[in-house]
This record gives C-alpha cells, sequence and structure tokens, in this order.
C-alpha cells in the first residue's frame, strides 16, 4: 500500500514537471517563430519623418553609410522618397482618392468631402540603393517586390531607368521598354513588379543617385533600413544607430514592439521553468524520504543479511532495484498523464496570464493597412465597423496579428522531451538511492543484532 | 576446529570503559555443541559478534580450521562469514519477503555455491529440520515459531560453515518446540561436522550440549 502511495505521488510530480516541460517547449517555439518572424531589420527615418504626413531634416548618404561601421551590422539600404504631382509626369495615378483621400489629402481636410474639389492622389517616386525590398516595411510599407517583367535595375546606377509597380502600369498602359517623363526627364520602364499592396503597386522605384538629382536631393536620404546579422543583435544595433545619429533620427525596430507582445509567454516560460524544476526536486525529495524511511525500517533485516556474510553492493543494489522500480512506475504514469494533461496545463497558463495583462491593446504588434490605404496621402473608404464597435480582423496585414496568435501554442513531444524525461527519472532514481545507499553503509550488524 | 585465545573487546562509553569480553580462551572441536551461560549483560551477545566476525576484538585470536580471522579487516570478515559461518537467532531473522526455501537459498548465493547446486541443497537442509513440501514455498508469516526457527537452522547450516552460533534459540519458543530445536541443532552440527556454540539461559538446554562455559562480566570459565 505505501509502495503504491509512493508510485502515485511520484507519477503527480513526474506528471506535473513533464506537463510543464511541454509547455515550456510550446512557449519557447512560439517565441523564436514570433521573433523569426520579425527579422533583423531596423528603420531609420529623419525625426518626425512619417510618409509625406510628417515633416523633418533628410539624413545624407554620409550619416547613413557610416552605420555600416556598427558591430553586427551587415547592409544598410537607402531610399528618398518624392511626390510625382500630376505637375511632375506624365503618368496617372491609378489610386482613387475615394472618401480617405478627399478627407485627408484634399483641400478640405478633416471635413466633409462633399463640397472639396477633386482631388488626385500623387505617385510616390522612391530612389533606392536596393531594388526588391525598397517597398519592405518601415516608412515604404510594401512587401518585397517581385518583377513580374523586364529586369531590375543596379544598386548603383544613376541611369534615368524605373521599376513601376502592376497598378500603375495597367493604369498608364505600360510596358518593359515604354517611358514616361519625371521632373522634365524621360525616363525608360526597365521592368514591373508586384509587392502585393494596392498602395506600393502604384509607386516608381528608381536608383537612388537618379532620384537624388532629379530631385535637387543630392546626398540625401529619407529612409534606411538597417540590416543585422542575427535576431538576438537587433536590440544593441538599435541602441548603437541611435547612439549614432542622435536626434536626428527615428531609430525604430519590430523586435522592441514584439518584446512586449512576448512578455505575457516569456512569463508562462518562467513560471514552467520553475515549476518543472520545482516537480523535480519534489519527487527527489519524496522518492528520498521515502527510502529513508524504508531502510530505517528494514535496517534489523539490513543487518540479518551482512550477518549472513552478504556484501554491501547486494543490499545497496536491492534497494536501489527498488528505488528505481518505484521510479519508472511514478515515470511511465506520470509521463502518459504529463502529455494529457500538457495542453489544458498549457491553455490555463495562457489564458490566466492573457488576462493579467489584458490591458495590451489586441494588435498593438503594428497596424492593418486597408487595401489601398496607405497612411493619409492614401485613397480607399473607412471600414464599416460590425455591430457592437469591433473590428472586424480582416484586411490586408502589412505587419501585424502578432497578439492574436499568440494565445494560440501547439504541445507537442519531441524526442528531447523525452530524453528529459528519462534523464528526469535517473536524476531521480539516483537521489533517492543516494541516501539509501549511505544509511546501508552504515549499518552495523553487529549493533542491530545486539539491540535484540 | 575453533581455537579462541585471550579475547578482548571494550567499548568506550561516556559512562566509562565497559569490558565486555577480557582474556576469553577455549576451544571446540568440529561436531561438538558447546553451550554459554550467563546473566544478561555478561558478554555473551559481544563474544558471539565477535567470533560471527559482526565485531573485530581489541586483541587476541581467533583461529577457525587453521585460519586466523581476528586480524581480518571488514572485507575479509564479510567474506569469511559467508563462507565459514552460520547464525541462528533468538527472533528468527527471517526475510519476510521471501519464501522458506528463498531464504535457505540467500547464504548459498552470498557464498557464491554453483546455482545447480543451490536448490537442491536448499531442500536438503529443509528436509533435514523437518519441512518438505508445500511449507517450503510458504512466507515465514505463514509458518509458525517452531517452523520458523527450522528454518533458521536450516539457513544457518546451508553453506556448510564451520561455525554456527545461535543465540537464544529457544528464547522465543515453549518448552516442546525449543527441546526439539535444540535436537535438530545438535542433529545437524554432527550431521555437517560443525561447531556449535549455543548462548542460553535455559539449564535444560545447556545441559544438552557437550560441553558447558559460563560466562561473568566478559569472564569465560567451564563449568564442569
Amino acid at each position: 500500500m505505501r509502495s503504491i502511495g509512493v508510485v502515485v505521488i511520484l507519477a503527480v510530480a513526474i506528471a506535473l514537471s513533464i506537463s510543464m516541460l511541454i509547455a515550456r517547449d510550446a512557449v519557447n517555439t512560439k517565441i523564436n517563430s514570433v521573433r523569426a518572424s520579425t527579422g533583423t531589420t531596423i528603420t531609420v527615418t529623419p525625426k518626425g519623418f512619417f510618409g509625406f504626413s510628417g515633416g523633418g531634416t533628410p539624413l545624407t548618404t554620409t550619416e547613413v553609410n557610416g552605420l555600416l561601421n556598427l558591430k553586427n551590422v551587415t547592409a544598410v539600404q537607402e531610399s528618398l522618397s518624392e511626390e510625382l504631382s500630376s505637375n511632375d509626369t506624365s503618368l496617372t495615378s491609378p489610386t482613387p482618392a475615394g472618401s480617405l483621400g478627399q478627407r485627408f489629402g484634399g483641400s478640405n481636410p478633416g471635413g466633409s468631402s462633399a463640397s472639396a474639389p477633386t482631388f488626385t492622389i500623387a505617385i510616390r517616386l522612391i530612389g533606392t540603393n536596393s531594388p526588391g525590398n525598397a517597398l519592405v516595411g518601415g516608412a515604404n510599407g510594401g512587401g518585397t517586390e517581385k518583377l513580374t517583367s523586364g529586369a531590375s535595375f543596379s544598386p548603383t546606377s544613376d541611369s534615368d531607368v524605373a521599376l513601376v509597380g502592376q497598378t500603375l502600369a495597367t493604369k498608364n498602359k505600360l510596358k518593359v521598354g515604354s517611358t514616361f517623363t519625371a521632373f522634365g526627364k524621360t525616363i525608360t520602364v526597365v521592368g514591373i513588379y508586384n509587392s502585393g499592396s494596392t498602395f506600393a503597386n502604384s509607386d516608381v522605384l528608381m536608383p537612388l543617385a537618379t532620384v537624388q538629382t532629379l530631385a535637387s536631393a543630392s546626398g540625401q536620404v529619407t529612409n534606411a533600413t538597417v540590416v543585422v546579422n542575427n535576431i538576438s543583435n537587433v536590440s544593441s544595433v538599435t541602441k548603437a544607430v541611435t547612439a549614432a545619429l542622435g536626434s536626428k533620427a527615428d531609430v525604430t525596430s519590430t523586435e522592441a514592439t514584439v518584446a512586449s507582445e512576448l512578455a505575457p509567454l516569456n512569463s508562462i516560460k518562467t513560471i514552467s521553468t520553475y515549476t518543472l524544476f520545482g516537480a523535480i526536486i519534489g519527487a527527489a525529495i519524496i522518492l528520498l524520504l521515502s527510502m529513508l524511511m524504508i531502510v530505517r525500517e528494514r535496517r534489523r533485516e539490513v543487518g540479518v543479511l551482512k550477518a549472513l556474510g552478504a556484501p554491501n553492493r547486494s543490499i545497496i543494489g536491492q534497494f536501489i532495484a527498488e528505488s528505481t522500480t518505484f521510479t519508472v512506475l511514478g515515470s511511465v504514469v506520470g509521463f502518459i498523464v504529463g502529455i494529457l494533461l500538457s495542453s489544458p496545463i498549457t491553455s490555463a497558463l495562457v489564458s490566466a496570464t492573457s488576462n493579467s495583462s489584458s490591458a495590451t491593446p489586441a494588435f498593438t504588434g503594428g497596424g492593418f493597412v486597408r487595401a489601398g490605404g496607405g497612411g493619409f496621402r492614401g485613397g480607399g473608404s473607412g471600414f464599416t465597423p460590425p455591430p457592437g464597435g469591433q473590428f472586424a480582423r480582416t484586411g490586408d496585414f502589412h505587419f501585424g496579428g502578432v497578439s492574436n496568435t499568440l494565445t494560440t501554442l501547439h504541445t507537442s513531444v519531441g524526442s528531447s522531451t523525452l530524453i528529459f524525461a528519462f534523464v528526469i527519472a535517473l536524476v531521480i532514481a539516483a537521489l533517492g538511492s543516494s541516501v539509501a545507499v549511505a544509511t546501508i553503509v552504515r549499518i552495523r550488524p553487529a549493533e542491530v543484532l545486539r539491540s535484540e | 576446529m575453533l581455537k579462541v585465545e585471550n579475547l578482548n573487546k571494550t567499548f568506550h562509553t561516556r559512562a566509562g570503559d565497559i569490558h565486555a569480553v577480557q582474556n576469553v580462551t577455549f576451544s571446540a572441536d568440529n561436531g561438538e555443541m558447546v553451550a554459554i551461560v550467563g546473566a544478561s549483560g555478561s558478554g555473551k551477545s559481544t563474544l558471539l559478534a565477535l567470533l560471527g566476525l559482526l565485531d573485530a576484538p581489541d586483541q587476541g585470536s581467533i583461529d577457525l580450521d587453521g585460519v586466523e580471522l581476528a586480524n581480518l579487516d571488514a572485507g575479509g570478515r564479510t567474506k569469511y562469514r559467508s563462507h565459514q559461518v552460520g547464525f541462528v537467532f533468538q527472533q528468527f531473522n527471517l526475510i519476510p519477503n521471501l519464501s522458506a526455501r528463498e531464504n535457505v537459498l540467500l547464504p548459498l548465493e552470498y557464498a557464491r555455491w554453483p546455482k545447480a547446486d543451490r536448490v537442491r541443497r536448499a531442500d536438503e537442509m529443509l528436509a533435514l529440520v523437518g519441512l518438505t513440501g508445500e511449507k517450503s514455498e510458504r512466507r515465514p508469516t505463514r509458518l509458525s515459531g517452531g517452523e520458523q526457527q527450522r528454518v533458521a537452522i536450516a539457513r544457518a547450516f546451508a553453506a556448510k560453515p564451520q561455525l554456527i552460533l545461535a543465540d537464544e534459540p529457544t528464547g522465543s519458543l515453549d518448552k516442546s518446540t525449543g527441546q526439539k530445536i535444540v535436537e535438530i541443532l545438535r542433529s545437524a552440527a554432527s550431521t555437517e561436522g560443525a561447531t556449535v556454540l549455543v548462548v542460553t539461559h535455559d539449564e535444560k538446554i545447556a545441559q544438552q550440549a557437550d560441553r558447558r562455559l559460563e560466562i561473568d562480566d566478559g569472564v569465560l570459565s567451564e563449568v564442569a
């Protein structure tokens, strides 16, 4: 009966430790997955600059190129954004102004669009030394541009060439080889791209040096993306970039945002780690005390066996076998129960932690942008809130939806869990047996039998 | 043959030194049964512990068939005990979760008898003490006191030791059963050719021995 009790208590402790191990693994996997998805880039923009709505003084190529000397920085992608109004280009903007465009960019900002004159969305011209990544994240807000026809230009080119977005090309019937004018110059289309965003597909991409010349903005940069060699170095490089550019620039990385999002998961990880080791230590202590009690109760038996000529190793082996049997039985039962309980325990931990941090907005991981929307200069129509006033989780996600997936954890039992469980069992058995061994060695048969 | 000369053992306690065994000298032949009588605290158990190699003497010699045992280290004492010494206790001290036969098999295992011979020898000894058939499969709790002591005697003689030490072997038994146990001990000693030392305070038991020794304050003397 006592043996069954010991096995049951051990099984509970091992089940708890296995559940915590699995929960910890699930949380760890999620944290790594989220961190990996945030990329290793840092966005640098002039202080106060936000698209064409903000202000600020442009950064210089010299300042931005200096960031290449920082430790762990592998590349710096630079861009200069300009607007092509209908007076500056032969192109027609494909983006309908819509009610948002009329409100934010029309002549009656903040008021009703009903009485405002017709407003045309300007075309964005981006000069870049990194064709292929010019639209990703930051102020340029788009996905990676993929060429659907033609070829890209060289990062160091200063030719009058351009890549145009698919939407813009369709609107203006542009093909590879077509020409258009910008700031009085004739520009040749060398490629057409698709970035996955309606707004970004209305852009024109040109070599950085060409745009600096056309816009009389020699050496100026409005956006830089610093590429870091490893996700773990993003935080330190962000600090180094901030220190290098001082008050001239706004330096942001998605890692900082994600870090606050991951705080609840990190709490779960900490709780599960402490509980895991607590359960292991608890199980070891239970077995240790049980074995101590068993050996003391059977002190006379040990004395008799020694009197019969049993060597210490033989008696010790017998007690280790008992201790190991308890541990193996407890481990098997505990492992099965632990696996069965891991999912509900993980859910309960996530739920409890989510509730305790409910002050955090649900979508702080990044805004989501309505199709055709591009900040205050984009067009499109406003969302119609669903009943209850809650935003529906639809629309084009540029970056975001971190929180809404954080509570979705998948528990699984991998080989590492099995190995860990085996090691746990070994440690518990070893600790439990050690006290039995020490006690057995000290028992002197003459004293035990004399007390008869 | 057992030869003991000038055996001494002193316990150092806070209350002072206790000379439990003092200059004990005696000898006993193979197959001989010797009774050692004495009052409680006279040093009987200490003498038995020294002769059974459960404890080391401070001084003196224990010679068993020409082998000096008094100076053996702990490992040597354990090894020699497993081969040459058998114990019979007042409380039987059988292992409760083992059957009668398994209890008798224990010393054969410790003495490293060939596996093929162990069961045969165990059954032979159980038969010698009158336990056969189903009773040899029973656990101690399902045997009477006399039967348990028979198992203990079978266990003591199993590995063919030269010396059997019996500490009050009839102390927990009624007179009739105790009488039978002494007869079994005597018979086994004769059959197996072992020297049997019986510690007892029962005069009738002592009178059945070949010789009688008396111990008082650790000093041993022969009683005529």
